[in-house]
């Protein structure tokens, strides 16, 4: 047992005090991101509302330079980017938060299991989790989505397929040294069963790293899912999604706003995720902080 | 030695895991693998299925399958592929040269730049540098890197006409003799001194557009690698000793700071053959990733698991030497 203060640098990491999490909201970075973040995701909402043209209509206006009346102009069968890359996010954004959710709690509770009970369950989770790391991940998840056969579906499922490791790693390592230690033994002398252990002392030591993990990973599952489909394995045309929008702009190459809009979506989603995810790690974990302190 | 040992066994072990999961995808996952595998063929030639069939022991149950698939493994026998009606091993190993040119100038030019940044970054730690290279190096590892393929592409080489367009070389100059199938080196090699600035005027681009992520990463790397060492005591004693800051941060804080910097170069490598699978085809760059792409986007399955077990091969031997070389730079890890 120490009886010596924890450092200062661990203080963010442990306490629970009211104003860790405050204090990402004070960082310029972290408005950026709520401020991109909350305009995608009122677009999302409101998109039937705010698009000037039906997505899917065709019409004899091909490949026309943005104007007044088509902002990002219009793509090869003429239809309006504007309208395509507004809509789009319907898509990116709700698939980007169902993905992240379904791999926190597949890789929450295996790596919960695998913290928890150690032994046989342990080396079957770590080692399903190294095969995954074994792979660059797209070309995992390309590979996984070309046998299961080019869909939006499948893609989600092969995105999942490499998410879910990063979370059973990290709650494995937080469920094992916070199980051992001192005031998780402290809370156990003092009565407290092992589920009000888990429950009161360890997870919400565990919820900031996978907090933080869970934004940056909405980036990141936008970004592979606009990978997938720019490689033809995602969306099918005519869905309008962002990277195959940027697929049809590399065969359009002279027509740059077929491209360049949509990639400009995509950049402005991950931005905000990683400004977000940036700043709750910095609030939380001081030590690998930007804003270090010495 | 027993470090050494240990490694090797977990490279073996992970080896196998990944054939596993190669075999897998290619033959239990697909509903009809002989379908899958031989495409239009299938439809067409009944007995080309059959053939598909036993050559895979696919009558045979599922460990013998699997036996019989690390047996083809082994010969090299990676499959053909559907659209170029050759074997998988021979594209690639016409395709990787062209790739590994292509990611061992973009690790070269994302480590060179990304340590210079982070160095800068820690130095100049909370003040306006800082901030500014903490959002530019979020914005790298943002960017979707297919998108600033096309725009790098239609600003450097459409509009402003600085690099030239697609392919390795020039049109009408011929790469020197093969030795290693590096152009540039190549070219160095052969002393043919106007191959060589083709070949690295084509090169610097693509390169460049591949950079950009990792060139974020070990910004961000390095700058905490240089912060948890450049207050330690030995450092302020070189402070002390009179000695400038600038030989202060390049001999003592770098050389202490380079150990975890390393460990990035497995995760760099990934993201560079990620990049090349995206990027390739918009640059015309004859390699892996472009074959790659347009495997994916005609559904060549054996092509695409050929690259995937290919790139997870090396991408584990990368992940392997990194380890070594860290235990070598670093001393404490062979214990450990």
């Amino acid at each position: 047992m120490s009886a010596q203060p924890l450092p200062l640098r661990f203080a963010g990491v442990f306490s629970r005090r009211p104003g860790t999490l405050g204090s990402a909201w004070r960082q310029p970075l972290a408005i950026a991101g709520m401020v991109l973040a909350g305009a995608w995701i009122a677009i999302a909402i409101l998109v039937p509302l705010i698009a000037p043209y039906n997505p899917l209509t065709q019409s004899s206006q091909l490949v026309l330079a943005p104007s007044a009346s088509h902002l990002f102009g219009t793509d090869e069968l003429g239809r309006d980017v504007f309208s395509r890359v507004l809509w789009a996010s319907r898509l990116s954004l709700p698939l980007a938060f169902f993905l992240v959710a379904m791999a926190v709690l597949i890789g929450g509770v295996l790596g919960g299991l695998a913290g928890y009970f150690g032994g046989w369950v342990d080396e079957v989770v770590m080692r399903a989790t190294d095969l995954v790391f074994a792979f660059p991940t797209i070309i995992l998840a390309m590979a996984v989505t070309a046998a299961l056969g080019p869909s939006l579906r499948n893609a989600v499922l092969a995105v999942l397929v490499v998410f879910w490791p990063s979370y059973a790693r990290v709650v494995r390592g937080l469920v094992m040294s916070l199980g051992q230690s001192d005031y998780v033994s402290a809370a156990r002398l003092l009565g407290a069963s092992s589920r009000r252990a888990l429950v009161v002392d360890v997870l919400p030591n565990v919820a900031g790293p996978v907090l933080v993990l869970a934004t940056l990973d909405l980036g990141n599952a936008v970004l592979l899912l606009a990978g997938l489909s720019f490689l033809g394995l995602g969306a099918q045309p005519p869905t309008p999604e962002w990277g195959s929008m940027v697929n049809t702009g590399t065969q359009y190459f002279e027509r740059w706003w077929m491209g360049t809009f949509p990639g400009f979506a995509i950049l402005s989603v991950v931005l905000a995720f990683n400004f977000l995810g940036d700043s709750l790690r910095d609030a939380l974990d001081p030590r690998s902080s930007w804003a270090v302190q010495r | 030695m027993r470090f050494l040992g240990r490694r090797l066994a977990a490279l073996v072990l992970l080896g196998i895991g990944i054939t596993f999961v190669a075999f897998v995808l290619t033959e239990l996952v697909p509903g009809d693998p002989a379908a899958a595998n031989l495409g239009q063929r299938a439809i067409a030639d009944p007995a080309a299925v059959q053939a598909f069939r036993e050559h895979y022991g696919l009558d045979k149950p599922l460990p013998v399958q699997y036996a019989v698939y690390l047996e083809h493994l082994v010969t090299g026998d990676l499959g053909q592929s559907e659209q170029s009606h050759r074997p998988v091993r021979s594209d690639l190993s016409e395709f990787v040269p062209a790739t590994a040119e292509l990611a061992v100038t973009s690790i070269l030019i994302a480590f060179v730049l990304g340590i210079s940044l982070g160095i800068l970054s820690a130095v100049r730690r909370n003040r306006l540098t800082d901030q500014v290279l903490r959002v530019i190096s979020l914005g790298g590892i943002s960017m979707p890197t297919f998108w600033l393929a096309l725009v790098a592409l239609y600003v450097f080489f459409f509009k402003l006409g600085w690099v030239p367009g697609s392919g390795r070389l020039d049109p009408g100059v011929l790469p020197a003799p093969h030795v290693t199938g590096l152009y540039t080196i190549d070219a160095l090699l052969a002393g043919q001194f106007d191959v060589f600035v083709s070949a690295a005027q084509h090169l610097i681009l693509p390169a460049g557009v591949l950079a950009a992520y990792n060139v974020g990463l070990l910004t961000r790397f390095t700058r905490s690698a240089v912060l948890e060492v450049i207050n330690n005591d030995y450092v302020q004693a070189a402070r002390a000793k009179g000695l400038p800051e600038r030989t202060v941060v390049l001999r003592h804080v770098l050389r202490a700071a380079l150990p975890p910097i390393i460990t990035v170069g497995g995760l760099a490598f990934a993201n560079v053959m990620t990049g090349t699978v995206l990027v390739e085809s918009i640059f015309g760059w004859p390699g892996i990733g472009q074959y790659a792409f347009h495997s994916a986007t005609t559904l060549d399955l054996p092509a695409i698991m050929g690259v995937s077990l290919f790139v997870a091969v090396v991408y584990i031997v990368v992940n392997f030497l990194v380890d070594i070389l860290y235990g070598v730079v670093d001393p404490r890890i062979r214990v450990a």
